[in-house]
């Protein structure tokens, strides 16, 4: 048998080692390439087998569920083909909803990059103690979002909160922060206080970028804004592209917040203040308040599209700006 | 040649073999993680309740297998969950609910157990021992209140009373709420506004907290209160335009925009009442008789409470109905119903029965367990011979089966929070809640057939 002849059995170019290998397979047991196929999916299967179970699955499901009438305790659904589709492009209440969503994506996207990029770049000097700044100023990131959402909701309470307590000892009237029309505000801050997670992603990618470069540029003459705004940022770019995609979806996404902070004896959960009654507050009242497993389903799988298109776009609008440090040889 | 067995696993064949592995899994996850009745026979029989903490201690879970033989097995009470038990054909065997909005809701939908036969033959759960307000768990496929019974209230209190401070009213100087007849709404405002401290922007003390159980009660009350009906007398639309529910509606706006207590424009983060009223930051309650059980547990805070008659609008009956009754139901495809049924009557007729009738946090259900009621200390005669009085005025008001408290909550919290702020006339509100609210009812008829 040739070299050629095994490539062709094992259904891979290969090295004439790697032929050797799978020449001898044939008596003694399967090839390197078979090995190596089920070594991939193997290692692969684990999460395939949790993503066909834990997602698509269920996304397959919520599909289904997006054409029917089903209340998941009624007997009587049926089936609405697109109806619930057609129902929700005329629904005011769903786009006010995903307006108040993009625009808090708009609010809170940039300012928790900035104040995360910000932060890295502080702790990233070499001061004494910055290793415990860094815990301090990632701490609020691992505060679970219902204790999170606990503390914020006492802290801008209206009549007791600390937040009020500061302006009132200044002189100045109390503000209804958990209501209309502050309450958006808040939960900015909510999302803010947790910027050490984007701190911790831009820390590293601080830390990658070589030191030589820095060095170069003062030795040339440049000022740390402009090594920063030539050097850092580009290297930078990756990584911050990708603080925009998983934050745009995590922010469009974001639900206990809001359901947390205005908590109070009479709505209990569906107690929103209009500014912060955002998309996933909507499907969470469609589908918990209402009953309504149908049309809840085909507002996910809309946002589900919205969430692609928008990432897409993202990569799009940005290829022209991020800059992908990569190892020329390594291409070839 | 190599065998086909030996060739390399294609992709497309390994994520087929995945999506079946997964689908299989599924099935089997589906099949096995919502078996929770065991459906043992005999002495060592488990009985599953979905129930919140508060209801079943472990302690009393021990009591009830010394006093009955019976394991219970406790699931945290969780309306997601309950449904997917009840889709998948496996729910627990009792389940918490609230009678006044959960009874004819999930009894229009069949997946209440009717449990006629076994009151009738029960030696502990006598049905001329019933306390009235068990009937806000029959339902005759149209009305509450007529009809099987699909479950019973653990304990009651008439929830349009209220409780006042009287330290609060001497403070500023406002003459007490009689403890036997009642004010008006109108009244009660007047008091609210009088009794509110507010300093700079704050609300320091509020004045009074008037919110019901759940909007969809405290709307269905007040109008009863005013002299009409919520609902058509089919269940299937509301009216907010008729001159009693306007009255009704118009009242709660007026408040909410007074701010004289919490509300969704002006949120308590206690939550509920009782914390605030402990702190002496609220002077009056919307709360009924089940607060004097918090209430007791601080003395000098029972020395200067007071409970009131639920309020009335002026030329209006005296309505005062139970917006709560919670307690437990038996789904239709309970596994273990007679061991259920065992463990029904040992926790609405024995010894955690007479416990809670002692305890003061709530009536009892059983007319026979009403001598329990704490009555030792001068305070708690007062109470409850303020709650004696009122018994007299209790009534069922009958709740619509087509729309869960929940969507009521949620739908209403949404049209209505411009017209607490001033931002929409109550005339506008009307309107929009009625078309609002019909479409769910619509929805919900249909659902049900």
């Amino acid at each position: 048998m040739t070299v050629d002849q095994v490539s062709s059995v094992a259904g891979r170019p290969s090295s004439a080692a790697g032929a050797g290998r799978a020449g001898s397979a044939e008596r003694t047991g399967p090839s390197m390439t078979v090995r190596r196929h089920r070594a991939f999916y193997m290692f692969t299967s684990p999460w395939i087998v949790g993503f066909a179970l834990l997602t698509i699955t269920p996304m397959a499901y919520a599909l289904w569920l997006s054409f029917t009438t089903y209340d998941g305790i009624s007997p009587n659904w049926h089936y609405v083909g697109l109806g619930n589709y057609r129902e929700l492009m005329g629904d005011s209440t769903t786009w006010d909803a995903l307006g108040r969503a993009g625009l808090f994506a708009l609010l809170s996207v940039p300012l928790s990059i900035v104040a995360g990029l910000g932060l890295a770049v502080l702790v990233n000097r070499p001061v004494r103690g910055r290793g415990l700044f860094r815990t301090l100023l990632y701490l609020p990131a691992v505060v679970p979002p219902v204790g999170a959402g606990i503390a914020f909701k006492n802290l801008f309470d209206q009549n007791s909160g600390a937040a009020n307590g500061v302006l009132t000892f200044f002189g100045f009237d109390a503000i209804g922060w958990l209501a209309d029309p502050y309450a958006r505000y808040v939960l900015v801050m909510t999302v803010l206080w947790a910027a050490g997670n984007i701190m911790i992603i831009s820390l590293a990618g601080l830390q990658d970028v070589p030191r030589e470069l820095h060095e170069a540029a003062r030795i040339d003459g440049a000022s740390a804004w402009r090594t920063f705004r030539s050097i850092t940022v580009p290297l930078l770019s990756p990584v911050l592209l990708f603080q925009t995609v998983t934050g745009v979806i995590a922010s469009v996404q974001t639900i206990m917040p809001m359901l947390l902070a205005p908590l109070s004896t009479t709505g209990g959960l569906t107690t929103i203040p209009q500014s912060n009654y955002t998309y996933m507050i909507h499907v969470f009242s469609e589908y918990f308040a209402l009953g309504r497993y149908g049309y809840a389903s085909a507002l996910l799988w809309v946002l589900f599209v919205l969430i692609l298109i928008a990432t897409g776009l993202i990569f799009r609008f940005t290829s022209g700006v991020v800059f992908y440090n990569v190892d020329p040889e390594a291409k070839k | 040649m190599q065998t086909h067995a030996r060739a390399p696993v294609s992709r497309r064949r390994f994520l087929a073999l995945s999506a079946a592995g997964a689908a299989a899994g599924a099935a089997s996850l589906g099949g096995c993680a919502l078996q929770v009745s065991t459906g043992v026979s005999g002495s060592g029989e488990t009985v599953t309740m979905m129930v919140k903490a508060d209801d079943l201690s472990p302690d009393l879970v021990q009591q009830a297998k010394k006093e009955t033989g019976i394991t219970i097995k406790r699931v945290d009470y969780d309306i997601t969950k309950l449904i997917a038990m009840l889709t998948s054909g496996s729910p627990p065997d009792l389940v918490r609910g609230v009678g006044a909005v959960d009874a004819a809701y999930f009894a229009a939908r069949d997946v209440m157990q009717e449990l006629d036969d076994y009151f009738a033959a029960s030696s502990v759960l006598r049905l001329d021992d019933l306390d009235p307000v068990n009937d806000l768990w029959r339902y005759d496929g149209r009305s509450q209140g007529k009809g099987p019974r699909y479950g019973m209230a653990k304990d009651f209190s008439q929830d349009s009373m209220f409780w006042f401070n009287t330290a609060a009213f001497d403070k500023k100087g406002v003459t007490y709420p009689s403890e036997t007849e009642p004010v008006t709404f109108d009244e009660w405002l007047d008091d609210a506004r009088r009794l509110a401290q507010r300093s700079q922007g704050q609300t320091t003390v509020f004045g009074g907290s008037y919110n019901g159980l759940v909007k969809l009660t405290l709307m269905a009350t007040m109008t009863a209160s005013a002299g009409g009906s919520l609902f058509s007398d089919d269940f299937s639309r509301v009216d907010f335009t008729t001159p009693e529910a306007r009255k009704a509606l118009a009242w709660y706006i007026d408040y909410c925009r007074l701010k004289v207590g919490p509300s969704p424009v002006l949120p308590d983060p206690n939550g509920w009442d009782g914390p605030t009223y402990q702190a002496g930051r609220l002077a009056m309650s919307n709360s009924g008789y089940w607060m004097g059980g918090m209430i007791g547990t601080d003395k000098k805070l029972a020395q200067v409470s007071r409970l009131a008659p639920a309020p009335v609008f002026a030329g209006g009956p005296r309505i005062s109905a139970c917006q709560g009754g919670t307690g437990l139901w038996m789904p239709r495809k309970a596994k273990n119903k007679d061991a259920a049924w065992r463990v029904f009557e040992w926790f609405f007729g024995e010894a955690p029965a007479k416990a809670r009738a002692s305890s003061g946090w709530g009536i009892p259900t059983l007319k026979s367990l009403r001598p329990l009621m704490p009555a030792k200390e001068e305070y708690q005669k007062r109470t409850l011979r303020a709650q004696e009085n009122e018994l007299r005025h209790f009534s069922v008001v009958s709740l619509s089966p087509y729309i869960s408290g929940d969507a009521f909550e949620a739908l209403f919290n949404q049209v209505a929070t411009p017209a607490m702020q001033g931002e929409m006339s109550v005339d506008s509100l009307a309107g929009h809640l009625n078309s609002t609210i019909n479409q769910q009812l619509k929805r919900g008829k249909e659902q049900v057939g």
